[in-house]
């Protein structure tokens, strides 16, 4: 790890502060993806902004059909809570299936989405629900927010500080875990909403991508038969000693239908 | 606590201070005034080394030394030698063994390798300056597949060896498998690949070394399995000094599984730099240099071909394997795909004829090392693997073709077609008693839920056959201090598996004594004058057998004393239940009596000095064990995404008697949880054309997890004590890796047997399994 100097601010306002100030701030969630990074010197900031005193960012409230989640709240945290599993419960499953313990009680919301890791979980299911990133500036559409691999729409300095998600009818996630890592390799979220059905694909591209084929078909039929044998083309999927793009493409298709059944079988249990 | 007994599942009592934090292993240690070391390491797999620039490292605040592949050579210090029992191959050939420095010498070979080192006042510096080591590289061309290594014109590791080939070997007898075949009814031929892995132990490697110029020696901390022997190649083949100059210690070491056993590069680099400083040194290496830095195993090509009968007996066997060992010998990487995957070829079946026959070959990758089995996993995939497929293509039931070639229990003793000497044991019994154990009469019900699932299902049976021992000698010391403590030293040694439990176990309920007056000792070269560490499973044959004979010299020594104090003689003097009494008369002592005794100057007999119940023994095995056992695997598999479930797992095992059988429990779960890593999951990769370790973290290189190893229902046969050593046992610790990878594999291929398919590749990705459903090559 390179030299850095440490902030501990205990402010929304503390904290965009200090970033600005710094020459080149970074700041920090749990430190998940971020610590080993700098461990490994691939990223040298000159300032850490440690954002975990910062009570703004926490917390999850539910109301008026939305579930609004801080970007600091962790993963253990939206799996355990309960107005989170009565309003979405598959958003609840998703955040207990990542990673492990350790890491469900460091990682964040706010860490993973700004990571845009290719084969996070979260991702998917924002691009799906159709949720809003609410930053320190300005509010950002899901489908605006992942923009590429590791990128995202927020800006030097811009801070996430929460999520908001609209409930929707029904909805499902299936995640086939890379071996090794245990992300996906492939996940599949399906949300069927006030404005439609939302397909999402994290896992198997550089970002995390609608199909608007299965969005469609689904549209008329919400069930899993109604995908069935309708392919992705590999030529731009991810290809890894792990998976082929071949094989990701056949996931994707696997996926999306047992996510349809998840939704399915959700809907009925709610 | 009371006097335990030879069978008892005794709890671990290393456990508490393992699970509580207050394991003292190697990161542990600091000494006064220790400055910090780091590895700089090759990123090539094959280059020339023009110049090492150091100026910019040494010049960093906090710099204090960068050692570099000159002084090696102004220091004039030796290679470390390979000691592979093997060292002949075929029209008496002999191994070819490049000079393994410890840092590189002009040239690198794999990535990972050491190429300099740097040390600093903080660990935090020496990182900071090695990346400023500037090394000037010139690439060469890279070959890390060992059959493209042996073609002609493919790139050379070493200059005066020919076509990267170490050692040609065979055993057996060539001409009277070949009669055999000729006579044959059916050949089964199959290619089985070894995939190539490493142990990842939970601790990874590290060392403390310092220098005390008033004695001129040094003492050493270091994370291994084996201080003895690296004692010596570090002092004497390295270093250039007398053994006894070097103290070397293991303290707790957290796994091995083999990949501690060898002699690395960095604890002689440290030794020397803690003299020229006149300072400790601490090297402690991170998770990432472990992939590229430890020792990998298994990772090999093997061609079995199998001839049977027209009624399915099996007639003859023979293997060719290509073995990759990497860029150099390592401390017995050569034996691992010859002698160590010769001995146990054929399995637990009888034979008229085998032959093997193996190249080991260098590439550009880490050199190859013992993994927990060395050899015996590979043979024991490679038969089980090979019968499976017999049935299937000559269509017998795959149970019934096995009930009907293993050798019967009356045929033993005997010697195998490979030389192994098959002493005891009853094969057939411990084959039937692992298909009762997996309730074969459930199945169809248990294949109609999987049905129902869309899900296909499958079972495998694998018999195995081990061979184990190890280093042949070890030795014990009993030395009663005068508080009643007793303390015990061994020259094997544990990083995990529960001596400090079992060997003294094996000493009180022998002497009949409390568990706890007793306190172990290991891995210290000043504490038993020899010592065979860790290896082969040899602890309980070797060392436990030394503790045993340790335990009746003992004895001896009491029966002197007791009869000294009875006014009889020794021969009259019985022990029994603890303790020595003159039958007939109503003398009788505890043991605890006749060590307090021994203490008393007024009781002892002339030539008895006070602790004179002291003994230090040293026992020395025969032919090494064969334990053996049968496994039995049930998976379920999901033909949409080919990912695999093991859904059932049996285990018999005969490994003579058993000491402790919770301990035995683990070393076989242990084993099997990393023959079924093996099997399904874990790949240490290189790409091809640059030779760079894609697998450097555990990100990539899929360890199993709890949840991916199943539940196992574990069984012993104990009514076959070996005679060839005095506890009647045969080591347990490898057996686990020799069943699980066939016993699994088989049960995949049983599971999609509608599909037609004839072999998957380890490690059984879902993709690779999938990939065969739909035949999509
Ligand atoms: C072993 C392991 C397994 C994992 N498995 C999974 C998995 O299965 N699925 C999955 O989805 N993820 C997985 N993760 C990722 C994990 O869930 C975290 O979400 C991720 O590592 C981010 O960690 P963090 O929240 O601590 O953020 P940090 O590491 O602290 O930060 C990550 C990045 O986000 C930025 N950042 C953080 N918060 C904000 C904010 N509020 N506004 C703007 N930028 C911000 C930081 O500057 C940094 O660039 C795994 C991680 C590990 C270590």
């Amino acid at each position: 790890m390179y030299d850095f100097k440490f902030h501990n601010p205990d402010s929304l306002a503390a904290a965009l502060e200090s970033c600005s100030q710094a020459e080149d701030g970074q700041f920090m969630a749990g430190g998940q993806t971020m610590i080993p990074v700098m461990k490994q010197r691939l990223s040298m900031p000159s300032d850490v902004i440690d954002l975990g005193s910062v009570e703004d960012l926490k917390g999850i409230s539910v109301a008026d059909g939305v579930v609004s989640i801080g970007a600091m709240t962790t993963h253990a945290l939206v799996a355990a809570d309960g107005d989170v599993q009565r309003a979405i419960p598959v958003l609840a499953a998703l955040a207990g299936g990542i990673g492990d313990p350790h890491v469900r009680n460091r990682g964040t919301l706010g860490g993973s989405i700004a990571n845009n890791d290719p084969a996070a979980d979260y991702p998917a299911a924002l691009l799906a629900l159709g949720a809003n990133v609410h930053t320190d500036r300005r509010q950002i559409a899901a489908d605006d927010f992942f923009t590429g691999m590791f990128e995202t729409a927020l800006e030097e300095g811009e801070l996430a500080i929460r999520v908001d998600f609209p409930v929707p009818k029904a909805a499902g996630y299936a995640k086939f875990g890379n071996p090794a890592s245990r992300y996906a390799m492939v996940g599949v979220f399906v949300s069927q909403g006030s404005d439609g059905v939302r397909v999402a694909v994290t896992g198997a591209a550089p970002c995390v991508f609608r199909i608007s084929e299965m969005e469609k078909a689904l549209s008329n039929n919400f069930s899993p038969a109604a995908i069935k044998d309708m392919t992705v083309p590999a030529a731009d999927l991810n290809n890894d000693i792990h998976a082929s793009a071949e094989y990701r493409a056949h996931l994707i298709g696997v996926m999306a239908a047992r996510a349809v059944g998840d939704a399915i079988l959700r809907e009925g249990a709610a | 606590m009371s006097v335990p007994e030879i069978g008892q599942s005794l709890p671990r009592t290393e456990d508490e201070r393992f699970l509580t934090g207050q394991g003292n292993y190697i990161d542990d240690i600091n000494l006064d005034g220790q400055a910090h070391a780091v590895v700089v390491r090759s990123t090539h797999a094959h280059a020339r080394i023009n110049a090492i620039d150091v100026a910019q490292a040494l010049a960093l605040d906090g710099v204090l030394l960068v050692v570099t592949p000159d002084d090696w050579k102004k220091e004039g210090f030796g290679p470390m030698p390979t000691k592979t029992a093997i060292r002949k191959g075929k029209n008496d050939m002999d191994l070819a063994e490049p000079p393994r420095h410890c840092l590189a010498m002009d040239k690198v070979r794999y990535v990972g390798e050491p190429v300099a080192l740097v040390v600093a006042e903080t660990a935090a510096i020496a990182i900071e300056a090695a990346e400023l080591v500037d090394i000037d590289y010139v690439s060469l061309d890279v070959v890390v597949d060992p059959k493209k290594a042996l073609i002609d014109g493919a790139p050379q590791l070493w200059d005066d060896i020919a076509n990267n080939l170490c050692l040609d070997f065979e055993l057996g007898d060539a001409a009277a498998t070949q009669a055999a075949f000729d006579k044959a009814d059916h050949v089964v031929t199959l290619e089985v690949f070894n995939n190539r892995v490493t142990a990842v132990p939970i601790e990874p490697r590290g060392a403390v070394a310092s220098y005390s110029p008033e004695t001129d020696s040094y003492l050493l901390y270091n994370a291994t399995q084996n201080v003895h022997a690296n004692r010596d190649t570090f002092a004497e083949s390295v270093l250039g000094i007398e053994k006894e100059k070097l103290h070397h210690i293991a303290p707790d070491v957290g796994g091995g599984f083999g990949v501690k056993n060898g002699a690395y590069p960095e604890p002689p680099l440290i030794l020397y730099a803690s003299k020229r400083l006149g300072r400790a040194v601490k090297w402690i290496n991170t998770r990432s240099e472990s992939f590229v830095g430890d020792t990998h195993g298994r990772g090999q090509d093997s061609t079995v071909e199998l001839a049977l009968n027209k009624d399915g007996k099996f007639i003859a066997l023979r293997t060719t394997t290509i073995g990759a060992i990497g860029a150099f010998c390592w401390t017995v990487g050569p034996f691992t795909p010859t002698g160590g995957s010769a001995r146990t070829q054929g399995g637990p079946y009888g034979f008229e004829a085998m032959y093997y026959q193996a190249k080991a070959v260098f590439t550009n990758t880490h050199p190859m090392d013992p993994y927990r089995g060395a050899g015996r996993p590979e043979g024991s995939f490679q038969i089980e693997r090979v019968v499976e497929k017999a049935a299937r293509e000559l269509g017998f039931d795959p149970v019934e073709l096995r009930r009907l070639n293993l050798i019967p229990r009356d045929a033993l003793p005997l010697k195998t077609p490979m030389g192994l000497d098959v002493d005891c044991g009853d094969f057939p019994e411990v084959f039937e008693r692992t298909l009762k154990l997996s309730d074969r009469a459930g199945f169809d019900a248990r294949l109609a839920a999987s049905r129902e699932k869309r899900l296909r299902r499958g079972f495998a049976i694998a018999p195995y056959l081990e061979c184990t021992g190890g280093g042949p000698k070890e030795f014990a010391g009993v030395t009663f201090v005068e508080n009643g403590t007793v303390d015990l030293a061994v020259g094997s040694q544990s990083t995990g598996m529960g001596h400090e439990t079992a060997m003294p176990q094996i000493l009180a309920a022998n002497l009949g004594l409390p568990f706890d007056d007793i306190r172990y000792h290991q891995a210290d070269t000043d504490k038993t004058p020899i010592g065979g560490g860790h290896g082969g499973s040899r602890n309980l044959e070797v060392g436990g057998s030394a503790v045993l004979q340790a335990a009746g010299e003992v004895i001896e020594k009491g029966k002197v004393l007791a009869a000294h104090i009875f006014e009889t003689t020794p021969e009259k003097i019985t022990f029994e239940d603890g303790a020595f009494a003159e039958p007939g008369t109503n003398h009788s002592m505890t043991m605890r009596e006749i060590i307090d005794a021994s203490f008393d100057p007024l009781t002892l007999p002339d030539g008895m000095e006070p602790g004179g119940l002291n003994v230090g023994s040293t026992f020395e095995r025969g032919i090494i064990s064969v334990p053996n056992g049968c496994h039995a695997a049930e998976v379920e598999v999901d033909p949409e995404t080919g990912k695999i479930n093991i859904d059932g797992y049996w285990v018999v095992d005969d490994f003579g008697t058993i000491i402790n059988p919770m301990l035995a429990d683990g070393q076989v779960m242990g084993g099997v949880a990393q023959g079924i890593g093996q099997a399904l999951m874990e790949e240490a990769y290189y790409e091809e054309d640059t030779g760079q370790l894609v697998t450097g973290s555990l990100i990539d290189y899929a360890l199993p997890r709890a949840d991916d190893i199943p539940n196992m229902v574990l069984a012993f046969y104990e009514d076959a004590p070996t005679a060839k050593n005095p506890l009647g046992v045969k080591g347990a610790g490898e057996a686990g890796c020799c069943g699980a990878p066939p016993a699994v594999v088989n049960a995949v291929l049983d599971a999609l047997k509608d599909y037609g398919i004839e072999n998957i590749s380890m490690p059984l990705t879902p993709e690779k399994v999938w990939r065969a459903i739909h035949a999509k090559g």
